[in-house]
Protein backbone atom coordinates (compact mmCIF):
# COMPACT_ATOMS: atom_id res chain seq x y z
CA UNK A 1 0.00 0.00 0.00
CA UNK A 2 1.15 3.46 -0.67
CA UNK A 3 2.72 5.39 1.92
CA UNK A 4 0.40 8.58 1.83
CA UNK A 5 -3.07 5.96 2.23
CA UNK A 6 -1.45 4.92 5.12
CA UNK A 7 -1.31 8.50 6.74
CA UNK A 8 -4.58 9.80 5.77
CA UNK A 9 -7.02 9.94 8.13
CA UNK A 10 -10.50 10.33 6.56
CA UNK A 11 -13.60 12.77 8.18
CA UNK A 12 -12.74 11.54 11.82
CA UNK A 13 -15.39 12.97 14.69
CA UNK A 14 -13.40 14.82 16.96
CA UNK A 15 -13.55 17.67 19.37
CA UNK A 16 -10.73 20.39 19.52
CA UNK A 17 -8.87 20.54 22.81
CA UNK A 18 -7.26 23.88 21.76
CA UNK A 19 -5.50 25.52 19.20
CA UNK A 20 -2.41 27.60 19.24
CA UNK A 21 -1.52 30.27 17.03
CA UNK A 22 1.24 29.35 14.43
CA UNK A 23 3.37 31.33 12.25
CA UNK A 24 1.47 34.41 10.61
CA UNK A 25 -1.67 32.78 9.84
CA UNK A 26 -1.67 29.00 10.75
CA UNK A 27 -2.85 27.35 13.73
CA UNK A 28 -1.85 24.38 15.64
CA UNK A 29 -4.49 22.54 16.58
CA UNK A 30 -4.69 19.81 19.66
CA UNK A 31 -7.74 17.54 18.59
CA UNK A 32 -9.47 14.45 20.27
CA UNK A 33 -10.85 11.99 17.67
CA UNK A 34 -12.85 9.13 18.78
CA UNK A 35 -10.85 6.62 16.91
CA UNK A 36 -7.53 8.01 16.44
CA UNK A 37 -7.31 10.05 20.38
CA UNK A 38 -5.12 12.79 20.82
CA UNK A 39 -4.08 14.03 17.59
CA UNK A 40 -1.74 17.37 16.89
CA UNK A 41 -2.32 19.46 13.32
CA UNK A 42 -1.17 22.26 11.23
CA UNK A 43 -4.09 24.36 10.11
CA UNK A 44 -2.83 25.92 7.35
CA UNK A 45 -4.08 29.86 6.70
CA UNK A 46 -6.84 28.97 9.63
CA UNK A 47 -5.85 32.33 11.02
CA UNK A 48 -6.21 34.15 7.63
CA UNK A 49 -9.34 37.23 7.81
CA UNK A 50 -12.27 35.01 5.40
CA UNK A 51 -10.55 31.47 6.51
CA UNK A 52 -13.87 29.61 6.86
CA UNK A 53 -11.92 27.54 9.50
CA UNK A 54 -12.85 29.98 12.06
CA UNK A 55 -16.29 28.69 13.17
CA UNK A 56 -15.28 25.38 12.72
CA UNK A 57 -12.02 25.11 14.90
CA UNK A 58 -13.72 26.31 18.14
CA UNK A 59 -13.40 24.11 20.80
CA UNK A 60 -16.93 21.71 22.71
CA UNK A 61 -18.09 21.29 19.69
CA UNK A 62 -18.34 18.10 17.80
CA UNK A 63 -16.67 18.29 14.04
CA UNK A 64 -15.43 16.47 11.45
CA UNK A 65 -11.61 16.03 10.66
CA UNK A 66 -9.56 15.14 7.59
CA UNK A 67 -5.46 14.74 8.00
CA UNK A 68 -2.24 13.05 6.82
CA UNK A 69 1.11 12.85 8.16
CA UNK A 70 3.75 10.13 9.25
CA UNK A 71 5.01 12.36 12.27
CA UNK A 72 3.69 14.15 15.44
CA UNK A 73 2.24 17.01 13.56
CA UNK A 74 -0.29 16.19 11.00
CA UNK A 75 -1.42 18.22 8.37
CA UNK A 76 -5.12 19.33 8.23
CA UNK A 77 -6.82 18.87 5.21
CA UNK A 78 -10.35 19.63 5.80
CA UNK A 79 -12.61 20.42 8.94
CA UNK A 80 -16.32 20.41 9.22
CA UNK A 81 -19.00 21.49 11.44
CA UNK A 82 -20.88 18.60 12.99
CA UNK A 83 -22.99 20.23 15.53
CA UNK A 84 -26.01 19.30 16.77
CA UNK A 85 -25.25 20.21 20.56
CA UNK A 86 -25.29 23.36 22.70
CA UNK A 87 -22.43 25.19 23.51
CA UNK A 88 -21.49 25.15 27.41
CA UNK A 89 -22.19 28.77 28.28
CA UNK A 90 -21.25 31.22 31.65
CA UNK A 91 -19.57 29.23 34.42
CA UNK A 92 -19.88 25.89 32.49
CA UNK A 93 -17.24 27.33 29.68
CA UNK A 94 -14.43 26.92 32.52
CA UNK A 95 -15.42 23.81 33.78
CA UNK A 96 -14.99 22.67 30.20
CA UNK A 97 -11.74 24.33 29.49
CA UNK A 98 -10.68 21.99 32.85
CA UNK A 99 -12.12 19.03 30.99
CA UNK A 100 -9.93 19.99 28.02
CA UNK A 101 -6.83 20.86 29.42
CA UNK A 102 -7.17 17.00 31.50
CA UNK A 103 -7.48 15.47 28.54
CA UNK A 104 -4.19 17.68 26.88
CA UNK A 105 -2.20 16.95 29.86
CA UNK A 106 -3.16 13.13 30.48
CA UNK A 107 -3.42 11.77 27.78
CA UNK A 108 -0.78 10.54 25.51
CA UNK A 109 -1.30 11.42 22.07
CA UNK A 110 -2.33 8.75 19.37
CA UNK A 111 -3.21 6.51 21.67
CA UNK A 112 -7.03 5.30 20.83
CA UNK A 113 -10.10 5.92 23.84
CA UNK A 114 -13.29 5.34 22.33
CA UNK A 115 -14.75 5.11 25.50
CA UNK A 116 -13.37 8.02 26.89
CA UNK A 117 -14.38 9.67 23.65
CA UNK A 118 -17.85 9.09 24.76
CA UNK A 119 -17.54 9.78 28.55
CA UNK A 120 -16.20 13.66 27.12
CA UNK A 121 -19.15 13.64 24.91
CA UNK A 122 -21.36 13.21 27.62
CA UNK A 123 -19.55 15.54 30.20
CA UNK A 124 -19.55 18.23 27.67
CA UNK A 125 -23.61 18.00 26.90
CA UNK A 126 -24.09 17.86 30.42
CA UNK A 127 -22.31 21.27 31.20
CA UNK A 128 -23.68 22.78 28.37
CA UNK A 129 -27.61 21.16 29.46
CA UNK A 130 -27.00 22.80 32.36
CA UNK A 131 -26.24 19.82 34.84
CA UNK A 132 -24.93 20.59 38.49
CA UNK A 133 -21.53 20.70 37.45
CA UNK A 134 -19.52 19.22 39.96
CA UNK A 135 -20.84 15.39 39.71
CA UNK A 136 -19.71 15.51 35.70
CA UNK A 137 -16.61 16.60 35.93
CA UNK A 138 -15.79 14.02 39.41
CA UNK A 139 -17.40 10.98 37.03
CA UNK A 140 -15.32 12.25 33.93
CA UNK A 141 -11.77 12.73 35.98
CA UNK A 142 -12.72 8.73 37.51
CA UNK A 143 -13.56 7.86 33.91
CA UNK A 144 -10.28 9.42 32.50
CA UNK A 145 -7.69 7.92 35.32
CA UNK A 146 -9.38 4.57 34.34
CA UNK A 147 -9.05 4.67 30.63
CA UNK A 148 -5.08 6.06 31.26
CA UNK A 149 -4.46 2.50 33.29
CA UNK A 150 -4.69 4.39 36.31
CA UNK A 151 -8.27 3.00 37.82
CA UNK A 152 -9.08 3.78 41.25
CA UNK A 153 -9.82 1.37 43.78
CA UNK A 154 -13.42 2.92 45.00
CA UNK A 155 -15.27 -0.38 46.22
CA UNK A 156 -13.02 -2.89 49.14
CA UNK A 157 -10.27 -2.05 51.47
CA UNK A 158 -7.22 -2.48 49.40
CA UNK A 159 -5.47 -4.61 52.50
CA UNK A 160 -8.40 -7.01 53.26
CA UNK A 161 -10.39 -7.44 50.64
CA UNK A 162 -13.45 -5.96 52.60
CA UNK A 163 -16.23 -3.52 51.25
CA UNK A 164 -15.33 -0.16 52.31
CA UNK A 165 -17.14 1.10 55.38
CA UNK A 166 -19.38 4.27 54.61
CA UNK A 167 -18.66 5.50 57.88
CA UNK A 168 -15.25 4.97 58.14
CA UNK A 169 -11.94 6.91 57.44
CA UNK A 170 -9.28 5.54 55.03
CA UNK A 171 -6.14 7.05 53.58
CA UNK A 172 -5.95 6.60 50.18
CA UNK A 173 -2.97 5.29 48.74
CA UNK A 174 -2.33 6.01 45.02
CA UNK A 175 -1.09 2.89 43.62
CA UNK A 176 -3.48 0.51 45.78
CA UNK A 177 -6.42 2.06 46.88
CA UNK A 178 -8.18 2.77 50.11
CA UNK A 179 -6.20 1.15 53.24
CA UNK A 180 -6.75 1.67 57.00
CA UNK A 181 -3.78 2.22 58.03
CA UNK A 182 -1.60 5.34 58.09
CA UNK A 183 0.97 6.01 55.73
CA UNK A 184 5.18 5.44 56.74
CA UNK A 185 6.70 9.05 57.51
CA UNK A 186 7.26 11.35 54.92
CA UNK A 187 4.48 9.65 52.50
CA UNK A 188 1.01 11.73 51.92
CA UNK A 189 -2.09 9.26 51.51
CA UNK A 190 -5.26 12.20 51.63
CA UNK A 191 -7.60 10.71 54.22
CA UNK A 192 -11.36 10.29 53.14
CA UNK A 193 -14.52 8.86 54.00
CA UNK A 194 -15.66 5.27 52.88
CA UNK A 195 -19.08 7.51 52.20
CA UNK A 196 -16.94 9.51 49.60
CA UNK A 197 -15.00 6.67 48.02
CA UNK A 198 -18.16 4.66 47.60
CA UNK A 199 -20.18 7.96 45.89
CA UNK A 200 -17.39 8.56 43.47
CA UNK A 201 -18.12 5.21 41.88
CA UNK A 202 -21.48 5.55 41.91
CA UNK A 203 -20.79 9.23 40.39
CA UNK A 204 -23.20 10.48 42.95
CA UNK A 205 -23.12 12.51 45.47
CA UNK A 206 -25.84 13.71 48.48
CA UNK A 207 -24.48 16.09 50.42
CA UNK A 208 -22.21 19.12 50.29
CA UNK A 209 -19.15 17.74 52.90
CA UNK A 210 -19.46 14.31 50.42
CA UNK A 211 -18.83 16.48 46.84
CA UNK A 212 -16.10 18.96 48.81
CA UNK A 213 -14.40 15.77 49.91
CA UNK A 214 -14.96 14.15 46.27
CA UNK A 215 -13.34 17.47 44.79
CA UNK A 216 -10.26 17.10 47.26
CA UNK A 217 -8.99 13.59 46.85
CA UNK A 218 -9.54 13.71 42.59
CA UNK A 219 -7.18 17.22 42.69
CA UNK A 220 -4.64 15.21 45.06
CA UNK A 221 -4.88 11.97 42.87
CA UNK A 222 -4.76 13.73 39.20
CA UNK A 223 -2.17 15.66 40.56
CA UNK A 224 -0.03 12.48 41.69
CA UNK A 225 -0.65 11.13 38.11
CA UNK A 226 0.49 14.50 36.77
CA UNK A 227 3.64 14.34 38.90
CA UNK A 228 5.23 18.39 38.07
CA UNK A 229 2.92 19.70 35.46
CA UNK A 230 0.01 21.60 37.09
CA UNK A 231 -3.75 22.13 35.75
CA UNK A 232 -3.81 25.93 34.51
CA UNK A 233 -7.51 26.48 34.55
CA UNK A 234 -7.86 25.92 38.58
CA UNK A 235 -5.96 28.64 39.40
CA UNK A 236 -8.31 30.90 36.63
CA UNK A 237 -11.14 29.37 38.58
CA UNK A 238 -9.65 30.46 42.49
CA UNK A 239 -8.63 33.88 41.25
CA UNK A 240 -12.22 34.50 39.72
CA UNK A 241 -13.80 33.20 42.65
CA UNK A 242 -11.07 35.20 45.27
CA UNK A 243 -12.33 37.91 42.81
CA UNK A 244 -16.06 37.97 42.83
CA UNK A 245 -15.59 37.16 46.99
CA UNK A 246 -14.01 40.67 47.12
CA UNK A 247 -16.60 42.58 44.86
CA UNK A 248 -19.13 41.51 46.78
CA UNK A 249 -17.62 42.71 50.53
CA UNK B 1 21.33 26.47 15.04
CA UNK B 2 21.07 29.99 13.08
CA UNK B 3 23.66 31.30 15.37
CA UNK B 4 25.91 28.83 13.87
CA UNK B 5 24.75 29.36 10.35
CA UNK B 6 25.37 32.88 10.83
CA UNK B 7 29.11 32.48 11.94
CA UNK B 8 29.73 30.15 9.60
CA UNK B 9 28.17 32.90 7.11
CA UNK B 10 29.03 35.85 8.71
CA UNK B 11 33.39 35.55 8.58
CA UNK B 12 34.96 34.72 6.01
CA UNK B 13 37.73 33.20 7.62
CA UNK B 14 34.99 31.45 9.82
CA UNK B 15 35.64 34.36 12.68
CA UNK B 16 32.31 34.54 14.44
CA UNK B 17 30.68 37.33 14.92
CA UNK B 18 29.41 38.18 17.96
CA UNK B 19 26.55 41.52 16.82
CA UNK B 20 25.54 39.75 14.27
CA UNK B 21 24.53 36.82 16.28
CA UNK B 22 22.97 39.46 19.08
CA UNK B 23 21.05 40.31 15.80
CA UNK B 24 19.31 37.32 14.47
CA UNK B 25 18.37 36.64 18.03
CA UNK B 26 17.12 39.87 18.82
CA UNK B 27 14.78 40.19 15.59
CA UNK B 28 13.46 36.45 16.69
CA UNK B 29 11.07 38.04 19.18
CA UNK B 30 8.70 39.15 16.16
CA UNK B 31 5.94 37.17 15.95
CA UNK B 32 5.93 34.24 13.19
CA UNK B 33 9.82 34.85 12.75
CA UNK B 34 12.17 31.99 12.85
CA UNK B 35 15.84 31.51 12.66
CA UNK B 36 15.88 31.72 8.89
CA UNK B 37 13.43 35.06 8.82
CA UNK B 38 15.57 36.81 11.46
CA UNK B 39 19.06 35.68 9.45
CA UNK B 40 17.09 37.23 6.12
CA UNK B 41 16.25 40.07 7.43
CA UNK B 42 19.75 40.56 9.36
CA UNK B 43 22.11 40.10 6.37
CA UNK B 44 19.76 42.17 4.34
CA UNK B 45 19.36 45.20 7.02
CA UNK B 46 23.50 45.41 7.19
CA UNK B 47 24.08 44.86 3.62
CA UNK B 48 21.45 46.82 2.04
CA UNK B 49 20.00 48.90 4.13
CA UNK B 50 22.21 50.23 7.17
CA UNK B 51 20.05 53.55 7.07
CA UNK B 52 16.71 52.08 7.51
CA UNK B 53 18.53 49.97 10.20
CA UNK B 54 19.54 53.27 12.71
CA UNK B 55 15.88 54.53 11.63
CA UNK B 56 14.57 51.13 13.00
CA UNK B 57 16.77 51.13 15.86
CA UNK B 58 15.78 54.65 16.73
CA UNK B 59 11.92 54.30 16.25
CA UNK B 60 12.47 50.83 18.54
CA UNK B 61 13.61 52.96 21.18
CA UNK B 62 11.49 55.70 21.15
CA UNK B 63 8.18 54.04 20.77
CA UNK B 64 9.38 51.38 23.91
CA UNK B 65 10.31 54.86 26.37
CA UNK B 66 6.90 56.98 25.37
CA UNK B 67 4.15 54.84 24.32
CA UNK B 68 2.81 53.00 27.60
CA UNK B 69 -0.92 52.13 28.85
CA UNK B 70 -4.25 54.78 29.18
CA UNK B 71 -4.60 55.67 32.64
CA UNK B 72 -8.19 55.13 32.01
CA UNK B 73 -9.11 52.86 29.08
CA UNK B 74 -5.72 50.68 29.13
CA UNK B 75 -4.96 51.48 25.12
CA UNK B 76 -1.31 52.80 24.11
CA UNK B 77 -0.93 56.45 24.52
CA UNK B 78 1.72 58.31 24.68
CA UNK B 79 0.41 60.60 27.31
CA UNK B 80 -1.50 59.58 30.73
CA UNK B 81 -4.24 59.92 28.90
CA UNK B 82 -5.38 58.93 25.92
CA UNK B 83 -6.90 61.30 23.20
CA UNK B 84 -10.66 59.22 23.07
CA UNK B 85 -10.91 59.24 26.63
CA UNK B 86 -9.85 63.37 26.99
CA UNK B 87 -12.58 64.27 24.25
CA UNK B 88 -15.47 66.21 25.61
CA UNK B 89 -17.71 64.96 22.85
CA UNK B 90 -17.71 60.91 24.29
CA UNK B 91 -20.85 59.79 26.21
CA UNK B 92 -19.29 59.05 29.83
CA UNK B 93 -22.22 56.78 30.43
CA UNK B 94 -21.43 54.00 28.09
CA UNK B 95 -18.67 51.87 28.43
CA UNK B 96 -17.35 49.02 25.65
CA UNK B 97 -15.02 46.45 26.71
CA UNK B 98 -13.16 45.26 24.04
CA UNK B 99 -9.53 42.97 23.93
CA UNK B 100 -7.02 44.52 21.84
CA UNK B 101 -6.42 48.08 20.70
CA UNK B 102 -7.04 46.60 16.77
CA UNK B 103 -10.71 45.63 18.29
CA UNK B 104 -10.95 49.27 19.39
CA UNK B 105 -10.58 50.95 16.03
CA UNK B 106 -13.00 48.42 14.49
CA UNK B 107 -15.74 49.35 16.82
CA UNK B 108 -14.56 53.36 15.94
CA UNK B 109 -14.96 52.52 12.18
CA UNK B 110 -18.15 51.81 12.79
CA UNK B 111 -19.11 55.08 14.07
CA UNK B 112 -21.99 53.58 15.84
CA UNK B 113 -20.96 54.35 18.93
CA UNK B 114 -20.44 57.35 21.30
CA UNK B 115 -19.06 56.53 24.08
CA UNK B 116 -15.98 54.95 25.76
CA UNK B 117 -13.32 52.47 25.48
CA UNK B 118 -12.02 50.11 27.53
CA UNK B 119 -9.04 47.72 26.44
CA UNK B 120 -8.84 44.23 28.12
CA UNK B 121 -5.31 43.84 26.31
CA UNK B 122 -5.91 40.28 26.72
CA UNK B 123 -8.86 37.79 27.50
CA UNK B 124 -9.23 34.85 30.03
CA UNK B 125 -7.54 31.61 29.04
CA UNK B 126 -7.52 29.15 31.04
CA UNK B 127 -5.20 26.84 29.47
CA UNK B 128 -2.81 29.34 28.90
CA UNK B 129 -2.79 30.05 32.62
CA UNK B 130 -4.29 33.63 32.07
CA UNK B 131 -6.82 34.81 34.82
CA UNK B 132 -8.09 37.49 36.18
CA UNK B 133 -4.89 38.49 37.86
CA UNK B 134 -2.93 38.49 34.42
CA UNK B 135 -5.13 41.30 32.57
CA UNK B 136 -5.68 42.89 35.26
CA UNK B 137 -9.91 43.03 35.71
CA UNK B 138 -9.27 44.61 38.95
CA UNK B 139 -8.54 47.72 36.94
CA UNK B 140 -11.60 47.70 34.44
CA UNK B 141 -13.98 47.18 37.39
CA UNK B 142 -12.83 50.25 39.83
CA UNK B 143 -12.84 51.72 35.90
CA UNK B 144 -16.34 50.52 35.15
CA UNK B 145 -17.18 51.70 39.09
CA UNK B 146 -16.45 55.37 38.35
CA UNK B 147 -20.13 56.78 38.83
CA UNK B 148 -20.09 57.99 35.21
CA UNK B 149 -20.69 54.96 34.02
CA UNK B 150 -24.52 53.30 33.48
CA UNK B 151 -24.35 50.46 30.36
CA UNK B 152 -21.12 48.24 29.53
CA UNK B 153 -20.67 46.78 26.64
CA UNK B 154 -19.52 43.32 26.71
CA UNK B 155 -17.26 43.30 22.99
CA UNK B 156 -14.98 40.70 23.76
CA UNK B 157 -14.58 37.91 20.88
CA UNK B 158 -17.10 35.18 20.50
CA UNK B 159 -14.35 32.72 20.72
CA UNK B 160 -14.95 30.85 23.84
CA UNK B 161 -12.35 32.30 25.74
CA UNK B 162 -13.73 36.04 24.89
CA UNK B 163 -17.54 34.51 26.11
CA UNK B 164 -15.79 33.34 29.08
CA UNK B 165 -14.57 36.89 29.79
CA UNK B 166 -17.53 38.42 28.73
CA UNK B 167 -19.54 36.05 30.76
CA UNK B 168 -17.21 37.01 34.40
CA UNK B 169 -17.16 40.43 33.59
CA UNK B 170 -20.58 41.24 33.11
CA UNK B 171 -21.62 38.99 36.09
CA UNK B 172 -18.73 40.93 38.36
CA UNK B 173 -20.53 44.15 36.94
CA UNK B 174 -24.01 43.05 37.45
CA UNK B 175 -23.30 42.05 41.16
CA UNK B 176 -22.32 45.95 42.01
CA UNK B 177 -25.96 47.13 40.14
CA UNK B 178 -24.80 48.27 36.86
CA UNK B 179 -26.47 47.68 33.73
CA UNK B 180 -24.29 44.87 30.90
CA UNK B 181 -24.93 44.39 27.91
CA UNK B 182 -23.35 41.65 25.20
CA UNK B 183 -22.76 42.30 21.77
CA UNK B 184 -25.44 40.99 19.65
CA UNK B 185 -24.17 37.29 17.39
CA UNK B 186 -25.62 36.06 13.97
CA UNK B 187 -26.31 36.09 10.24
CA UNK B 188 -23.66 39.04 9.26
CA UNK B 189 -25.34 42.42 7.28
CA UNK B 190 -26.02 40.75 3.90
CA UNK B 191 -26.16 37.38 4.63
CA UNK B 192 -27.73 34.90 2.67
CA UNK B 193 -28.84 32.02 4.60
CA UNK B 194 -27.43 29.96 1.79
CA UNK B 195 -23.99 30.60 2.62
CA UNK B 196 -23.72 31.17 5.99
CA UNK B 197 -21.53 28.49 8.16
CA UNK B 198 -23.53 26.10 10.17
CA UNK B 199 -22.06 27.24 13.39
CA UNK B 200 -23.06 30.89 13.12
CA UNK B 201 -26.37 29.64 11.76
CA UNK B 202 -27.51 27.45 14.52
CA UNK B 203 -25.91 29.95 17.18
CA UNK B 204 -28.60 32.76 15.57
CA UNK B 205 -31.50 29.70 15.52
CA UNK B 206 -30.40 29.64 19.40
CA UNK B 207 -30.60 33.64 19.85
CA UNK B 208 -33.62 34.55 18.11
CA UNK B 209 -35.37 37.31 19.13
CA UNK B 210 -39.13 37.87 19.27
CA UNK B 211 -40.59 40.49 17.04
CA UNK B 212 -42.55 43.52 18.16
CA UNK B 213 -46.47 43.29 16.68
Amino acid sequence: MARRDVDRHDERAAFVLHAWPYKETSLIVEAFAEIDGRVAMVARGAKRPRSELHGVLQAFQPVSLSWSGAGELKTLIRAEWRGGMPLPGGSALLCGFYLNELVLKLLPREDPHPRLYAAYRDALAGLAGGAAQAPVLRRFEVALLAELGYAMQLSVDADTGAPLDPDARYHYAFDRGARRRAPSPGVRWPEVRGATLIALASGRFDDASTAAEAKRLMRDVIDHHLESRTIQSRKVVRDLQTLEEDSIE
Amino acid sequence: MAGRAAEARGGAGGEPLGSLDALVKALRVLPGVGPRAAQRMALHLLQHDRDGARALAGALERAVEAVHHCERCNTFTEGAVCALCRSGRRDAALLCVVETPADLMMVENTQAYSGLYYVLMGRLSPLEGIGPREIRLDRLLKRALDGDVREVILATNFTHEGEATAHYVGELLAARGLKVSRLARGVPVGGELEYVDSGTLAQALRERRPIAA
